[in-house]
């Protein structure tokens, strides 16, 4: 069939990804809004961070419905003249079957009325039910389109470089060995290019760099044939407030229906590994009941110092960077060349690498002067040879005190513990795993909950097959550290960060499980923090032992002091027998009541059921109270007496009192004057 | 009809080659020859087995002897007595029990089973790890001095149900139940509480249950279950060469309706799976009394040897009474792994082991007991390296009656025991 003949297309990179889009997370309309939310949060995070601000950033997303789309973009809305022709059209038959369904639901639900009464949970849950039902069926039909704005206290971008830095497909300020959030240069261009594809309407851009007298606008698109932005207006506004940052807005297909649970998570997470940052989110809804707004505060002041970039490690680096870095370089030397373009390569040791190439090169060389064979012998030569690992000291985790802060403003559990584990290195790239475990708090599911991190940003699909989700399920006991794997509510935290994430899939969704380096490090942190657990769980479990023991011993005293008595009873009664019809009492007991007799008491209704009872009782308080008593001697010991301390700021009635000496320092107390 | 039909086909290969064994077979007297120098052998044994007092270990064991009911009754009524005697002193109570964990049993190789050592553990009431434990050890207590005064028995169950409310579920007054029998020093039949009835006997044998005259060799096809509580057998009486341990239920119904124990004097027996304390106290009995050889049949498979061991070695559960329960001197008839070749059992009666099954292969093979026999070593080694298990039931691929009418016949002829 191929007549015509298969001419020779060429693809621009923005095409390949508007045809591949769930490369980039945007598979379906839902997705398409959670990735956009995410990619311009996480733009405007780095953006702040660069600019060594703490990041506040507003998100608001505001619902459109088809009409009012359609009187923006200036389509006029047009009733519908042939109802048959819409694939919405419901038909006569199917239509009475809805409302014969409708009908039978209904009395059904009446009939449970009048049973209940009114008002009753499963009443109301199934009256719910069937509503929502109604809603999802109705908004089926009708597509819905969110306008996404996010706004950010960030560098803001320097108005020439605006559309080059949007419009454009795989430009990227991050490319480079630096941890970072964004890596592809895809994030905002993907949600140009899908507001392109689903809406048609152009991206608003608002920019400001520090101390700019004005604010550059932009509105533009992407020519998705040509990769080329396409720029609709431009101007510069006066900067009233000195405002500095970025604020972009985009309107896409989306739904917020299936995807809100997992915006909010998202969003919830962020603020978890970025307590120093401020988010605060606005859903305005059609309807006015259906809006959402909150905010995450922020509770730190203190940022993890920025990554900072770093050469590439000889091991990490493939023949065609070997041949670019050669080509790039500013090194006059060979020698050079391999001290400043890579880490760990000392001057002695570049010398010792060069002669080892034996490839009719020497120190002095000039790279650009190295033949592509003498690049294969480098490159061949720079994975063979030793070289230390990196150090890690150019990444940049959340730190401990930064995770811990925002696991407890986010979740309130009931305690915490953090671990951040020493750089390893996985193919020349080095990374850092750091890991919470918490247990108790509000909004967890009771469980192991795991919750992953790659580069400070959450991820939140795919996570069946992820190292963090198969170590915390799999490799870790949880009941040696007495946390019960059912039932209590554990939320599992691991944050992971390196110059090169491997990730696996095309979604960048998850992390693999199978490199040895990795699975040990993420283990061990995890193990890490549930040690740390283990003594504050285990003395909560004696605390809470010691409350219910004189309850738990006491319950059986009733039937411990009716079944010996029982046996007591018929033990007198069958001495009491004179005839000789009963059974004489054997060796061992006979012996034993010869001792001390018990059965002449109980013969005489001295000694009764109650008797025992009581006895027994007296001797679980008392053993009870010993055991409280060693327990508070126990806990003194360890935590020593405590008094509640109050600093107290100086004011000018206060002044110091004279000084306490002792062997470890001197006090003064402030006192009233 | 049949000869004739005979004539006009040919026989194909399977069919020759049963035809051929069969022609192996010789008359009765022949093929019991064997057996009849193997009962010779078992009878020459010394009456009684070594006990363990006779051995005088180093580490001190503890054993249960059986006790009538008013020597239980006394154990009890001291225990409890001692416990109220606590109780109004003010001192609470506690019981001492015996340790029945792995930690504290031992193999002894001159007795050729598993022991109870003699370490104890302490069961106070006022200790919340302890309380409900050392309140059920005193209702089973109390339990058992009802039923030893009343001279009656009852099953386990009955035992549960009794107080369900306070022993929550079976296993737990079942495991109070062993500890009480340990702790007083008698077995758990002693104690008037029975498992229900699992086991079941065939076969030329006659006995007294509870003053009832039982033959064996009228029980029709599904004969005689085996009595829960042994102590009420007696009087037993026989006249086979053999007793035939059967693995399944199904192999024993087949020897049954053949009457497999009119052509060839023996009693069979089975427990239907893994035995219990019942079966393995009544195999003990007849071994006992009659002194002939007791020779097994089970699955080509690890769990079938597995069933083996708990009849001969006894299981951890109840080592403390391992001295009651278990029967050395058994012999491996068959179905042994190399049986499956040299019976030329066809590939789709074979199956493959399991990785679970290969795992227990190889744990058996490190079995002290085991090792014991070079013979036992060599054919789990055969089962382990092919990873191929069969049961008893491939045999009747060649016909259902090839079990009794060719394969025991043979292998008994040839004396083919380990």
């Amino acid at each position: 069939m191929g007549r015509k003949a298969d001419a020779l297309q060429q693809k621009s990179p923005a095409e390949f990804f508007a045809d591949n889009r769930n490369i980039a997370g945007f598979d379906n309309p839902g997705k398409c809004l959670y990735t956009t939310v995410r990619e311009l949060v996480e733009n405007s995070l780095d953006a702040a961070e660069d600019a060594g601000k703490l990041p506040e950033i507003d998100i608001t997303i505001e619902e459109i419905s088809q009409k009012r789309l359609n009187s923006i973009r200036g389509i006029s809305n047009h009733d519908r003249l042939d109802e048959e022709l819409y694939q919405d059209h419901e038909t006569d038959e199917a239509k009475k079957k809805r409302l014969a369904k409708e009908a039978k639901e209904l009395e059904k639900l009446e009939k449970a009325m009048t049973k209940k009464g009114e008002g009753t949970a499963a009443v109301d849950a199934k009256r719910k039910e069937i509503e929502a039902r109604r809603a999802a069926a109705a908004s089926k039909a009708t597509k819905t389109f969110y306008k996404i704005t996010v706004k950010d206290n960030g560098t803001g971008m320097p108005h020439e470089d605006i559309p080059g830095l949007l419009g454009r497909v795989l430009s990227s300020t991050k490319y480079g060995v630096k941890q970072t959030r964004g890596k592809f240069g895809l994030g905002a261009k993907m949600a140009l290019i899908w507001s392109k594809l689903s809406t048609g309407l152009p991206i608003e851009v608002w920019s400001a760099c520090r101390k700019q007298a004005f604010v550059s606008y932009y509105k533009l698109d992407i020519d998705i044939h040509k990769n080329e932005p396409n720029i609709h207006a431009v101007r510069q506004d006066a900067n009233l407030n000195h405002w500095q940052g970025s604020e972009l807005s985009v309107t896409i297909l989306g739904s917020w229906q299936y995807y809100r649970a997992k915006v909010i998570r998202y969003l919830r997470m962020i603020a978890v590994i970025t307590p120093y940052a401020q988010f605060r989110f606005a859903y305005r809804a059609e309807d006015e009941r259906n809006s959402v707004h909150f905010c995450f505060v922020r509770r730190t002041d203190k940022m993890p110092a920025p990554p900072t970039e770093t050469q590439h490690h000889p091991a990490s680096v493939d023949l065609e960077l070997v041949k670019r870095l050669l080509a790039a370089t500013k090194a006059p030397t060979l020698r050079a060349f391999l001290t400043r373009e890579f880490c760990n390569i000392s001057d002695v040791y570049a010398r010792r690498l060069i002669s080892e190439m034996q490839a009719g090169v020497d120190a002095g060389t000039s790279p650009r002067a190295v033949s592509a064979s003498q690049a294969t012998r480098l490159h061949q030569i720079l994975h063979e040879a030793k070289f230390a690992d990196p150090s890690g000291s150019h990444l940049s985790p959340a730190g401990e005190y930064n995770l811990r802060l925002g696991i407890t403003k986010e979740l309130h559990p009931d305690m915490v513990a953090t671990y951040q584990g020493d750089a390893r290195v996985l193919d020349g790239h080095a990374f850092v795993v750091e890991a919470a475990v918490s247990v108790g708090g509000r909004d967890i599911k009771p469980g192991i909950n795991v919750n992953r991190f790659a580069n400070r940003i959450p991820l939140l699909f795919e996570g069946g097959s992820d190292v963090i989700t198969r170590t915390a399920a799999k490799r870790i006991n949880w009941a040696s550290y007495k946390i019960n794997q059912a039932t209590d509510r554990v939320g599992v935290f691991v944050s992971i960060v390196s110059t090169k994430i491997p990730y696996k899939g095309a979604g960048k969704e998850y992390i693999s499980d199978d490199m040895e380096a990795l699975v040990g490090a993420v283990k061990q942190a995890i193990m890490h923090c549930c040690l740390q657990l283990k003594s504050k769980i285990a003395r909560k479990l004696v605390a809470r032992e010691q409350q219910a023991r004189r309850r738990n011993l006491a319950r059986h005293v009733p039937d411990a002091a009716a079944a010996v008595f029982r046996v007591l009873r018929a033990m007198a009664d069958d001495d009491e027998d004179e005839d000789g019809a009963m059974r004489p009492p054997g060796p061992k007991r006979a012996r034993l009541v010869a001792a001390e007799d018990l059965l002449a008491p109980v013969r005489r209704g001295e000694v009764v059921e109650a008797t025992l009872a009581r006895k027994l009782t007296e001797h679980v308080e008392r053993i009870d109270t010993d055991m409280g008593l060693e327990y508070q001697m126990q806990l003194g010991a360890a935590a020593g007496a405590r008094v509640a301390a109050y600093l107290m700021p100086r004011l000018p009635q206060h002044g110091y009192g004279p000084p306490l000496a002792s062997a470890a320092c001197i006090l003064r107390l402030l006192q009233a004057e | 009809m049949s000869k004739l039909a005979g004539k006009k086909r040919p026989l194909d290969a399977g069919e020759k080659a049963i035809l051929a064994t069969k022609k192996k077979i010789k008359g009765t007297d022949e093929v019991l020859a064997q057996v009849d120098k193997l009962c010779s052998l078992a009878k020459k044994e010394p009456a009684r087995a070594k006990t363990l007092a006779e051995l005088h270990l180093p580490q001190a064991c503890r054993e249960v002897i059986e006790k009538d009911a008013d020597a239980v009754l006394d154990e009890v009524e001291a225990s409890l007595y001692t416990v109220a005697a606590s109780i109004l002193r003010g001192e609470g109570f506690s019981y001492d029990v015996p340790l029945r964990t792995k930690g504290n049993q031992m193999y002894v190789p001159e007795l050729d089973r598993i022991v109870l050592k003699d370490a104890c553990g302490q069961r106070p009431f006022a200790n919340t790890q302890t309380n409900r434990k050392a309140v059920i050890t005193t209702r089973v207590l109390g339990l058992v001095h009802e039923l030893c005064r009343k001279r009656i028995h009852v099953t386990k169950r009955d035992l549960f149900y009794t107080d369900v409310k306070l022993f929550q579920d079976q296993l737990q007054s079942d495991n109070v139940l062993e500890d009480v029998a340990c702790m007083l020093g008698c077995t758990r039949s002693s104690l008037h509480v029975v498992a229900s009835e699992k086991g079941v006997v065939v076969g030329r044998l006659t006995f007294r249950e509870d003053g009832d005259l039982i033959n064996c060799q009228r029980m029709g096809v599904g004969g005689k279950a085996v009595p829960p509580n042994v102590d009420k057998v007696t009087e037993i009486r026989s006249d086979a060469m053999f007793i035939l341990l059967v693995e399944k239920d199904a192999a024993f119904m087949r020897l049954a309706e053949d009457r497999f124990y009119n052509t060839y004097p023996c009693i069979i027996l089975t427990a239907k799976g893994q035995p219990d304390v019942a079966t393995r106290i009544f195999l003990k009995r007849l071994r006992d009394v009659l002194r002939i050889p007791v020779l097994a049949l089970v699955d080509a498979d690890p769990y079938g040897l597995k069933i083996l061991s708990v009849y001969m070695k006894g299981s951890m559960n109840m080592s403390y009474d391992s001295s009651n329960l278990t029967t050395p001197d058994i012999k491996w008839l068959g179905v042994r792994p190399s049986d499956l070749d040299r019976f030329n059992i066809p590939e789709q009666c074979r199956l493959p082991m399991t990785d679970e099954d290969i795992k227990t292969g190889k744990r058996l093979l490190e079995e002290e007991f085991v090792q014991a026999n070079p013979a036992w070593v060599r054919e789990l080694e055969i089962m382990v390296t092919s990873k191929v298990k069969a049961e008893i039931q491939a045999l009747s691929s060649f016909g259902f009656q090839y079990l009794s009418q060719v394969y025991l016949p043979l292998k008994l002829q040839e004396g083919d025991w380990i």
